[in-house]
């Protein structure tokens, strides 16, 4: 499998302030994204990534190259920035069209490719308007179409899903998908851990810096194995299901819900849990409602991951 | 891309929006000043003849004050308002030379100050004209070297704060502090200290090439001018090192941006 992105003890810092420290990590072919709170180092990884900065320490290479300002690494990039910034007084079209000039397009092909771009983010109608009167999602799709109108090799899009409403955020995450099954390597940030969750399964976690952990999501649940699961139970009965739930091997505890309908189990053996839970539903007549798991997603594998 | 295709793109580009922009607004204002004084003083007194008003307010106010702030406001914006406005990467993540950002927007940038400052100096010999005082009037050796010390002082003045964009956050600040702490001072300063000024060179042309009415500016005779060929290759050297170093700046520096 290529490796677009081999990082090597990679640290970045600004004056006194970390940005990504110790960062040693190789990124394969397809979609992997890049997971973190704000200040978790991601856009600081992008950056670096996209060449606009270098490295306070360690070596990152990018398809084989060192990034920073390296044309031959930026002919084959394209980048979507996170910061909400245009040529307020060009229209997308006019934007888009300029960037793919500095590209190296002819004027016609230039305008081609961008009323492509613009068509493939949704983006046609408003194409000829300035886009100072933009909203704040219709400058997303413009800097998104700037960075896959010249069909790069790699896409580096700094939380491409913020500011969109659903529709759009749907019709951009296809669109993500789409270029990743069609051979483009692309690199996405976002701190909404559901939204990177829906684009790919290989998925970078990062906090304070630093990498917590790199992996498909299976494979970040089996490294917390360790960690303890919650699950949520509504019940008629919550006080004599919890005796009973004590009592099965790994309930570290059992919490009650406010309204008293319900109580949350931690468990350090789901499996255990899981196989058990049905006789002692049973023993207790407890008259179970619903169960569900409170940490399927990956909001709660970074909360375990930075506990 | 070729550098000098990526240049003319960017140069095309940023003229035709900096023409629109409030900048240039601000530097329509400031070139309104010197005509608007000469006007001022020449309906004001019938004892001052057009000459004089041309060449005083020309050497104290146009060429000391107005120039290097033109220059200042429209030059100070080459780099920085691309930083300030965080659209800076979308040219650094294109596969161009990055001097040809510095070099494509500074040459805009250049066509609106030079014409600027054209505009002022020929409406300042206009307003000053309009002065019926007997006594010379504004002959050619009074308005051409006005003129062309204006424009070299335009072009120098606008790549240094160009430049300047390149090294410093604020370069207005920076700006503001060499136009007219260092500049002001040094250029005053008696002996071979003002040598380092820009403003020497552009007086040391017009002491070249201008004719006797110059002589009468207030401290005219207390300064030992170089030819105007001397000072001419001297401002060219500022001009092409200054840039040089700007082009070796831009192509290493990181332009570190918040989101």
């Amino acid at each position: 499998m290529t490796s677009f992105v081999v990082a090597r003890e990679l640290s970045r810092w600004y004056g006194q302030v970390v940005g990504l420290t110790d960062l040693s990590v190789t990124l394969e072919a397809g979609m992997v994204g890049l997971l973190g709170p704000n200040g978790a180092g991601k856009s600081t990884l992008l950056r670096l990534v996209s060449g606009e900065i270098r490295p306070s320490r360690g070596r990152i290479e990018v398809l084989g190259r060192e990034p920073f300002a390296n044309r031959a690494h930026l002919q084959e990039l394209g980048f979507c920035p996170q910061q909400d910034a245009l040529y307020g007084d060009l229209s997308g079209r006019e934007f888009v069209t300029l960037l793919l000039r500095l590209h190296g397009f002819p004027r016609a092909e230039a305008r081609s490719r961008a009323g492509a771009a613009l068509e493939r983010v949704d983006l046609s109608e408003a194409a000829d308007r300035p886009t100072r009167g933009y909203s704040r999602g219709m400058r997303q799709r413009v800097r998104l179409a700037q960075a896959i109108a010249h069909s790069p090799r790699l896409l580096v899009a700094d939380e491409p899903l913020a500011g969109l409403d659903p529709l759009a955020r749907r019709r951009i995450g296809d669109l993500l998908r789409e270029l990743a099954r069609d051979g483009t390597f692309v690199l996405v940030s976002s701190h909404v851990l559901h939204e990177v969750e829906e684009l790919t399964r290989d998925v970078l976690l990062l906090h304070r810096g630093r990498l917590l952990a790199q992996g498909s999501v299976p494979e970040i649940r089996a490294l917390l194995d360790q960690h303890p699961r919650r699950i949520e139970i509504r019940a008629r009965e919550p006080r004599r299901l919890a005796r009973e739930l004590l009592d099965l091997p790994g309930t570290r505890s059992v919490q009650f819900a406010p309204d008293g309908e319900g109580l949350s189990v931690e468990t350090t053996d789901i499996e255990a849990f899981h196989s058990t839970l049905p006789a002692a539903v049973s023993s207790a007549r407890a008259g179970v409602r619903s169960l569900r798991s409170l940490d399927s997603g990956l909001d709660a594998v970074f909360d375990y991951l930075v506990k | 891309m070729a550098f000098l295709r990526a240049t003319a793109l960017i140069f095309s580009v940023h003229l035709r929006r900096v023409c629109w922009s409030r900048r240039v607004l601000g530097c329509l204002g400031l070139s309104a000043i010197a005509p608007l004084v000469a006007l001022l003083v020449a309906l004001a007194t019938d004892r001052v003849p057009a000459g004089p008003i041309a060449v005083h307010l020309g050497w104290l106010l146009l060429l000391q004050i107005v120039v290097p702030l033109v220059a200042l406001l429209a030059g100070s914006a080459v780099i920085a308002e691309e930083v300030e406005d965080r659209t800076i990467t979308f040219l650094f993540t294109r596969p161009i030379p990055r001097q040809a950002v510095l070099l494509g927007r500074w040459l805009a940038t250049l066509v609106v100050v030079l014409g600027l400052i054209a505009v002022s100096v020929a409406l300042l010999v206009e307003a000053a004209e309009i002065s019926e005082a007997p006594g010379p009037r504004v002959a050619r050796d009074v308005s051409r070297p006005l003129l062309q010390s204006a424009l070299l002082g335009g072009a120098v003045y606008s790549a240094l704060f160009a430049v300047a964009g390149v090294f410093f956050r604020h370069p207005m600040i920076a700006g503001i502090a060499y136009a007219f702490a260092i500049e002001g001072f040094l250029a005053n300063l008696p002996g071979g200290t003002q040598t380092l000024a820009v403003q020497y060179h552009l007086r040391c042309w017009i002491a070249d090439t201008g004719g006797p009415l110059w002589r009468a500016v207030e401290g005219f005779s207390l300064t030992r001018f170089e030819s105007g060929e001397h000072a001419l290759l001297t401002l060219g050297l500022v001009l092409a090192s200054t840039l040089a170093l700007g082009c070796w700046r831009i192509a290493r520096r990181e332009f570190v941006l918040s989101a």
